[in-house]
């Protein structure tokens, strides 16, 4: 008896040094921007990065919305006061106070490198003595008060020019000095997170954050006043908390009716609880092998892994169904284990196709199911059967089941007309056999979604869809070659191809177009005459020009500026979001505001013949990157499927019964794509993904319905154990397809309608019994 | 900044709407005693209404060793359109229409029309003057700490803004007449150069 029970002990052992191992090394990822794929170009890697830790990212569009303008103004001052002091947030902008007195010291000081009219005419006599009667003007106008200050340094006013161009944007309307909606009920604020998007642990910190913050500001006076939020962040946080909340009750239902079946099935709580061994085992052995082999779990993996992993659940169903009086638990497990096994190892074929996909969230997933998998098996051939109480029998199984049986096998011509008509509909259907658009498959809300089309458009800010990129291996070269660049984007608004754009060049001006302006700055002795010429007969103090003589002199010899110079300060986030280093490659990225001719545009830019400019659509891009996993995804699944033709073929040793398993899971495969395409839907990776666990329970059931070894009352307890397998499959599955969120769906509605195709083509085409009546 | 550029533009072009309600009571000939308050000079102002008004701008700064010179002509047409137009050394024009200032100059061929809406600043001095119309002194005080200093002989009504944008442009207006008649408005900024404007009747077209 001891003997037996050694499984145990491993099994003991093992749970509970992975138990340990969960409790101290498990890290459960919940950033999205881990599972994306990392791309196959230099190129593509860099955007990717960008786009997970870049400025489109991180920025948060706020609004304050409610009926007075006046008050709200008040609170978009009072809360981008609050949140400016936030350690989690570099930037708020809300209209006032666009550059910081730190930062226009910064411009001031390199305004006679950052300004494009610096030129060696720029300061000849006629053109100083243009410039000081302007200033004249200036001071004459209601203008004085603002400029006066920078006259006696900055007399050819190089430095209000600079200030322009860093503040030329479309910005929104403004109402008592801070951004507000064209309609006035929304005063809008910008923010930008330390934290990226994607990680949704730190992006819903700063988010309760803010809220708490508005909630401060707003204090007991306007129940009217709500506060909106948008951005990549936003759309992560929500997106998260939907999951949670629709799997956590989907499940909680689907568990509960599993556990109300199982226990009416079985009568037997021991039992119920028993079938809940492998399973548990399988996820928590997987999770320990994905952690240490990956260094971190996402909760993605985790989620999707456990619905791969409900195939396992069918394994404990199979042994309780086959207990009989006669035998101990340990025989009939033994009986039925060749049956399984080839089941597991087929599944296990399955399963390992997305290890190879490339993906990270695939791998992640395939290692979590294969090891899961694996586990649930082995616990219950050898750990199972020794826990189940003895002289355990389960109920009679009604007579009329099997005349059921009986019937499904005379009606084999069903399986045929499924799959025909299933291919009529898939030819005839008008929905496109697959998803080509990412977007319809996010689980955002379309009401969120709509907000933050509003909130750009009032913004003003470009939605990064539509990149120019420029590449180059140093930094003054990437320098250079955006300089030349700029004038063709001029061309293309010029055209009306594009309303806009942003481009470093703009900001900073590469080394040798500094270098040029030094060159342009006359010597201190040149300049002073020359500005007392241009002075004459002009009322202007004397000697009030002094700041102007020392600033030209210093510039003439000042270091260039470059993007270091603007290190830690709001300029040098919008810098550092417009070029960027990786890998030693450099980089600029341009975004395009307005783009409607998408074709035109690329053919504009290919026009130019510049190697190292690209236009980058990110919205087809990943799209097309998206695709090209599915595609491989699929292509690995063909390999899979051949893999276990050949494995069952080995373990068969039989053509016809070979024919008989293979053929109802084909059969079951083209139906449910069949009827998914009818229903309207496109197929996405995650029916790809949910295909390869209906392949898993179609060997399943398909293996069991042909076992050879069934005969009369054994056979019956075989079809009310795939009964029970399959009911409690689209228990399960049927619930998520109850889910508003378009993945669950896919996976619900995939898996539930493949169990029962799987079990009834099964069934059609099993073996009839040679000797019953 | 441009909110402070259009808030100047505000004092300037206020000032212009204050003088030309100030010297339509000229004509009147009210007697003005020694129980001069705000609030009479309000309601004169409500009643007045010049159609224009010459003005002579002297702008004094410690830029400069000689004050510049500004000439041109304040109009008010009713109900709300208030302009002030330079003749010389150059001609701009600068017209106030309902919540609209429209800036035009030939010289350097620009037009624009900005929203006052969009300049909390200017939108306050533009209260101010439509206050002062409707004899709204609540509403005046509401934006100025208000002064009246002097006798009906030669008195001087001083205003500064209440708010700290205001007051980080503009420290104080001074309006300063006699009797019936504003003869000087003297705008003060913090950093103590000011621009004086001078009202003179007749010479308007």
């Amino acid at each position: 008896m001891n003997a037996a029970r050694w499984p145990i002990l491993v099994w003991a052992v093992f749970m509970a040094g992975a138990l340990w191992m969960t409790a101290t090394r498990l890290s459960i990822h919940s950033e999205l921007g881990d599972l994306l794929p990392e791309g196959t170009t230099a190129t593509q890697r860099l955007l990717l990065t960008q786009v997970r830790s870049g400025l489109a990212g991180r920025m948060l569009l706020l609004a304050i919305e409610g009926p007075d303008p006046d008050e709200l103004a008040r609170l978009s001052t009072a809360l981008s006061g609050q949140l400016r002091t936030h350690a989690q947030i570099d930037f708020v902008g809300n209209g006032t106070q666009m550059l910081s007195p730190e930062e226009q010291q910064l411009l001031f000081r390199a305004r006679y490198l950052l300004s494009g009219t610096v030129a060696p005419e720029a300061f000849s006599t006629e053109a100083l003595h243009a410039a000081l009667e302007q200033r004249l003007d200036e001071l004459r106008s209601p203008l004085a008060p603002m400029v006066k200050a920078y006259i006696p340094a900055d007399p050819t006013g190089e430095f209000l020019r600079i200030l322009q161009l860093w503040s030329g944007w479309k910005a929104p309307a403004m109402h008592r000095g801070v951004w507000m909606s064209a309609d006035r009920h929304r005063a809008l604020l910008v923010v930008e997170t330390t934290a990226a998007g994607f990680d949704v642990d730190a992006q819903d910190a700063i988010q309760q954050a803010i809220r708490a913050s508005f909630q401060l500001v707003l204090g007991e006076s306007s129940p009217s006043v709500r506060l909106l939020m948008s951005g990549p962040g936003v759309f992560s946080v929500e997106i998260q908390r939907t999951i949670e909340r629709e799997v956590w009750w989907l499940s909680t239902m689907a568990a509960t009716m599993v556990f109300l079946f199982l226990y009416a099935s079985y009568r037997s709580l021991t039992l119920v609880f028993l079938s809940l061994i492998p399973l548990s085992s399988g996820i928590l052995i997987g999770m320990v092998a994905v952690n240490s082999w990956f260094g971190f779990v996402h909760g993605i993996t985790l989620g999707f892994g456990i619905t791969l992993l409900g195939v396992a659940d069918d394994y404990p169903i199979h042994l309780f169904s086959h207990l009989t009086r006669r035998q101990s638990a340990p025989a009939t497990m033994r009986a039925i284990w060749p049956t399984m096994r080839l089941g597991v190892l087929t599944t296990a074929i399955g399963f390992s196709s997305l290890l190879l996909a490339g993906f990270p969230a695939l791998a992640q997933l395939g290692l979590f199911a294969l090891v899961g998998l694996g586990t649930a098996a082995l616990v219950t051939r050898w750990v199972l059967p020794v826990c189940v109480p003895d002289g355990f029998v389960p109920r009679e199984i009604r007579a009329d089941l099997l005349g059921m049986l009986g019937y499904l096998a005379k009606a084999k011509g069903m399986v045929p007309m499924a799959v025909v008509l299933a291919t009529i509909g898939l030819i005839w259907s008008d929905t496109p056999l697959w998803e080509e658009d990412l977007a319809k498959v996010s689980p955002a809300s379309e009401g969120q979604k709509r907000l933050d089309q509003e909130l750009r458009g009032a913004m003003g800010a470009p939605d990064m869809r539509d990149l120019l990129v420029i590449e180059a291996p140093t930094e003054e070269d990437l320098l250079r070659q955006s300089e030349r660049v700029m004038p063709k984007l001029d061309g293309l608004r010029d055209a009306g191809l594009v309303a806009g754009y942003e481009l470093v060049s703009r900001y900073v001006p590469s080394r040798l177009v500094q270098q040029q302006r030094q060159q342009a700055l006359p010597d201190r002795a040149v300049l002073e005459r020359r500005l007392g010429e241009a002075a004459r007969g002009l009322p202007f103090a004397p000697g009030l020009f002094e700041p102007f003589l020392a600033g030209v002199e210093t510039a003439r010899t000042q270091p260039p500026v470059n993007r270091d110079s603007f290190q830690g300060t709001p300029l040098g986030l919008k810098i550092g979001a417009l070029m960027m280093e990786h890998h030693g490659r450099w980089l600029a990225v341009a975004p395009l505001r307005g783009v409607v001719d998408r074709q035109g545009v690329t053919a504009t830019v290919a026009g130019w013949g510049e190697p190292a400019v690209t236009y980058v659509d990110l919205k087809a891009e990943s799209n097309r990157l998206m695709m090209e996993y599915r595609d491989r995804t699929v292509q690995l699944l063909w390999w899979g499927a051949l893999a276990i033709t050949v494995a069952l073929g080995i373990g068969l040793k039989s053509l016809p019964q070979l024919w008989r398993v293979l053929v109802p899971i084909v059969a079951g495969l083209i139906v449910v794509v069949g009827i998914v395409n009818v229903s309207g839907e496109s197929m996405s990776l995650f029916h790809v993904a949910t295909l390869l666990l209906v392949i898993g329970l179609g060997l399943d059931y398909a293996l069991f319905f042909n076992r050879a070894e069934d005969q009369g009352e054994e056979r019956h307890r075989t079809v009310f154990g795939l009964l029970v397998c399959s009911t409690t499959t689209i228990l399960v599955f049927g619930a998520l397809a109850f889910s508003t969120i378009p993945v669950l769906h896919a996976i619900g509605m995939t898996a539930a309608c493949g169990s029962l195709c799987c079990l009834l083509f099964a069934g059609f085409l099993a073996e009839p019994e040679s000797h019953v009546a | 900044m441009r909110s402070r550029k259009i808030l100047v533009l505000g004092v300037w072009l206020l000032t212009g709407t204050l003088a030309l309600a100030a010297e339509s009571q000229q004509s009147r000939g009210e007697q003005m005693g020694n129980g001069w308050t705000v609030e009479q000079v309000v309601a004169l102002l409500k009643e007045g209404r010049e159609p224009s008004v010459s003005f002579e701008e002297a702008t004094y700064s410690s830029l400069l060793t000689e004050p510049l010179i500004v000439r041109g002509v304040l109009r008010f047409t009713p109900p709300s359109t208030l302009e002030k137009e330079v003749l010389e050394p150059y001609r701009e024009r600068y017209v106030i229409e309902g919540d609209r200032v429209t800036f035009e100059s030939e010289r350097k061929r620009v037009k624009k029309t900005i929203s006052l809406e969009d300049y909390p600043a200017l939108r306050s001095f533009v209260e101010a003057f439509r206050a002062s119309f409707t004899g709204d002194v609540a509403r005046l005080k509401q934006v100025y700490d208000t002064t009246v200093e002097g006798s009906s002989r030669q008195w001087a009504l001083l205003l500064r803004p209440r708010d700290s944008a205001g007051r980080s442009m503009v420290e104080s207006l001074t309006l300063a007449g006699s009797e019936g008649q504003i003869e000087t408005i003297t705008i003060r900024s913090p950093d103590g150069d000011r621009s004086v404007m001078t009202l003179s009747r007749g010479s308007a077209k």
